[in-house]
């Protein structure tokens, strides 16, 4: 693809233009000359005007690149180089005419050829002139684009177009289609004179400087059409290329734009201030809707409201008040008054009624700004910003002016914008910094619960005379259930269940320490009444005052098919008995551990020594799942579990128990949570 | 959900205990023993008549003012608990160590017994 170097095209262009005027140059002199001399030169017209368009065009190509460059620089150094090239344009006009007034009546001053070169370089630069600011226009009235401003455009590109050709059809004269023309030119110019939304964005002084450059280009343009007048009228011998429709309509675009902004600009400057603190309303509301980084604080925040707040209500002074739990709210430091002035405002403030009952409303969702009249002499009014999060006031900002009523309704509106936006601000902020924390929190329990999950035997001592599988289950991250398996020797084997009162944390950490103790009383091998005694002795040292653990021991003789058992307050296991097909609770007394916490706890334990045959069963539980309560309240209760060991005897302990955990939950029901730790021991002998 | 109702009777006092006691309340029952000893009682008659349940961590209120209760010569009677109740203070074992009667006249004669 033939892609042109946009470097180039402007180099080329600018090439073409000197040569294109060179030859309107050279061919305007032989025409002069031909005049002069009565001689038909063989050149007609027409080859001046279209050198002339042709001109005209490399122009337009040259200032187009140019701008298409300066896309990205600000409104007043586009000003400035419009304004650049009227001052220089203008002041080869007025070189001119010193030269041509200090030759006085020389013969020289009268050279139809000197003076026709002269007005040449002027022609030039008018028109570099014109077309530069033409386009610099045409960058300011396409700032904002629209459709409807790109299509004005696109038509009064096409109507000087149409100009640039006119002068082929009226021969160069004025006449009345010239002045059609020159009229629908100028209104296209007046419609697009319209287009002035580049004025508001610049700041005061910035708009005082374009007044200026605006003016110089209005001085300047106005120089140079007054030359090109009277050039027309002086004299005789002459080829005239400045009566031209395209020149002229380019005049009358440049006037009218420059003089437009101009009157615009001017009326402008009163109200710049009200459109730059718009501008910095809308930068402060975007700094306050930005969220706090979790590791900064929510006083960043409050401080930009109270700046925001200062900036757009014009207020003389303001300070943050934040509630405390000790009645009288905290005074943070203030802004444009000392901090004696501060206090005995914020007294006046507090001890008017309406502002108890202000406050009062702050369980409302909507709470707006409230302006107050002060009898302080310094300053005469007050606003006061609430601060609400999560519907609680936290406190408020005082804002305080030295005129009377000095709070508008804008401002109460935007204010009261502020400060809600302030407050999401904060109110994220802390659901954030809730969020991490919990985070961390479910971090810990989880390391809790992976280590409370080793406390439990993977592996569980068994014999041949006796299979056995455990389950246990936490009714939050870890629990207080314990059961646990010790070998003594090859007929001998110890079970544990136990159960600590509560659940949750503290009772995981009982638990802990209840493993402990059994892992260390059980090697002493010692009968079961004799371990609980053990067992309490040591556990009222560690247990908290008002926890307690319950606990079933079961010492199982293989030998001897008996097994030795002692309960300490725990729920009565459930024994099923082959030989009657019958299963019932193995009723002895014992109280729980850690309840008497001295010597006469051995007179409450007990032991009992029960025979077993192959195929009885022993369900050692935990009450959550006696506790489990279906939707009418009703607990799932031994009989149920008797039944179903009863039905399900043949099986084995691993079927027995996943079909007893089913019925539990079958009865809780599916959306029923069973709201406690449970667990589950069963052995089977064989 | 637990209601606590307290009532002097002479030299005993009565505390009523209407719904339940678990894991989310019993701070509210230790407190209000913890105040009754405060205020210097000799006699504790708890009626039981309508609560519907109580967890370990409920007894575990009771049993840890056992050892003080003795230490002051404090008596403490619990009456009108439902089965389902007793049962579970039975479980426990704590049936051996507080008295559990059927109502109030009975829980009185109880504390005048010795």
């Amino acid at each position: 693809m033939n892609k042109f170097n946009p470097f180039s095209l402007g180099k080329i262009s600018f090439l073409l233009a000197i040569l294109v005027w060179l030859a309107l140059v050279t061919v305007d002199l032989i025409r002069i000359f031909g005049m002069i001399n009565n001689l038909e030169s063989g050149i007609s017209e027409e080859i001046t005007w279209t050198l002339e368009l042709l001109f005209f065009s490399m122009l337009y190509l040259l200032y187009r690149h140019i701008y298409r460059k300066m896309r990205e620089l600000d409104f007043l150094t586009l000003l400035w180089r419009g304004t650049s090239t009227g001052i220089f344009a203008a002041g080869a006009g007025f070189l001119t005419d010193l030269l041509f007034f200090s030759l006085g009546d020389s013969k020289i001053s009268s050279d139809p050829f000197l003076k026709n070169i002269f007005y040449h370089l002027n022609f030039a630069f008018t028109s570099a002139f014109l077309i530069s600011t033409t386009l610099l226009w045409r960058h300011l009235i396409l700032y904002q684009r629209s459709k409807q401003v790109v299509n004005q455009w696109q038509v009064f590109e096409v109507m000087m177009g149409i100009a640039l050709f006119f002068v082929f059809f009226n021969q160069n004269k004025f006449d009345y289609s010239f002045f059609f023309g020159l009229i629908v030119l100028v209104i296209l110019s007046l419609l697009l004179s319209s287009n002035l939304k580049w004025i508001p964005y610049l700041n005061f002084k910035e708009k005082w400087k374009s007044l200026l450059f605006l003016f110089l280009i209005f001085l300047c343009a106005s120089f140079l059409f007054y030359r090109i007048l009277s050039y027309g009228n002086e004299a005789r011998l002459q080829i005239n290329l400045t009566d031209n429709l395209f020149l002229m309509g380019l005049f009358a675009f440049v006037f009218l734009y420059a003089l437009f902004s101009f009157l615009v600009t001017l009326f402008n400057l009163p109200t710049s201030s009200v459109f730059e603190q718009k501008l910095t309303e809308a930068i402060n509301f975007q700094k306050l809707s930005q969220s706090i980084q979790p590791e900064e604080n929510e006083e960043k925040v409050l401080d930009i409201l109270l700046d925001s707040c200062v900036g757009a209500s014009y207020s003389d002074g303001a300070w943050l008040e934040i509630k405390s739990t000790l009645g009288s709210p905290v005074l943070m430091p203030p802004q444009g008054l000392d901090s004696t002035t501060q206090s005995a405002l914020s007294k006046e403030i507090s001890s008017m009624n309406h502002v108890a009952s202000w406050e009062q409303d702050s369980g409302a969702d909507q709470i707006s700004p409230l302006p107050l009249r002060l009898s302080h002499d310094t300053f005469k009014t007050a606003l006061l910003v609430p601060l609400l999060i999560n519907r609680r006031m936290i406190g408020k900002i005082i804002l305080v002016k030295e005129v009377k009523e000095g709070y508008n309704k804008e401002m109460l509106g935007i204010i009261g914008t502020f400060s809600r936006q302030a407050c999401i601000a904060v109110e994220n902020h802390q659901l954030l910094k809730q969020s991490l924390q919990n985070e961390r929190y479910q971090e810990e329990l989880k390391i809790a619960q992976r280590v409370q999950k080793a406390l439990l035997p993977v592996r569980l001592d068994h014999s041949s005379a006796f299979t056995l599988c455990a389950y246990s289950h936490t009714a939050d991250e870890v629990g207080g259930d314990y059961y646990d398996t010790y070998k003594e020797n090859e007929h001998t084997y110890v079970l544990i269940i136990g159960d600590v009162s509560g659940k949750g944390t503290s009772a995981a950490f009982h638990m802990a320490q209840m493993k402990g103790v059994f892992q260390s009383l059980i090697q002493l091998e010692m009968p079961p009444a004799a371990f609980m005694e053990k067992a309490n002795a040591a556990l009222s040292k560690c247990l908290e005052k008002n926890h307690f653990i319950t606990a079933s021991i079961f010492r199982i003789d293989c030998e001897k098919k008996e097994f030795t058992h002692a309960r300490a307050g725990h729920i009565p296991t459930l024994m099923y008995k082959a030989k009657e097909k019958k299963s019932a609770l193995l009723e002895i007394d014992g109280l729980g551990l850690g309840i008497l916490r001295n010597q006469t706890y051995q007179n409450h334990v007990y032991e009992k020594t029960y025979s077993f045959a192959p195929g009885d069963i022993l369900v050692m539980l935990t009450d959550g799942i006696l506790e489990g309560k279906n939707q009418h309240g009703e607990q799932f209760g031994y009989e149920r579990i008797k039944n179903l060991v009863e039905i399900h005897h043949h099986k084995s302990p691993e079927d027995i128990q996943q079909l007893l955990i089913l019925a539990l939950h079958d009865f809780v029901g599916g959306d029923g949570i069973i709201d406690d730790d449970y667990s589950l021991l069963l052995v089977k002998f064989s | 959900m637990l209601q606590l109702e307290k009532q002097k009777k002479g030299k005993n006092d009565l505390l009523r205990l209407i719904g339940e006691v678990d894991a989310s309340n019993s701070l509210i029952l230790d407190q209000a023993i913890q105040e009754l000893i405060q205020a210097g009682i000799s006699t504790l008659l708890i009626d039981g008549n309508k609560l519907t349940y109580i967890s370990s961590a409920g007894l575990g209120v009771f049993m840890s003012y056992l050892e003080e209760f003795k230490e002051k010569g404090i008596r403490m009677v619990i009456f009108g608990l439902n089965e389902q109740v007793i049962e579970v203070f039975k479980i426990l074992g704590l049936d051996k160590l507080i008295p559990l009667v059927k109502d109030q006249a009975e829980a009185e004669a109880h504390c005048h017994e010795e």
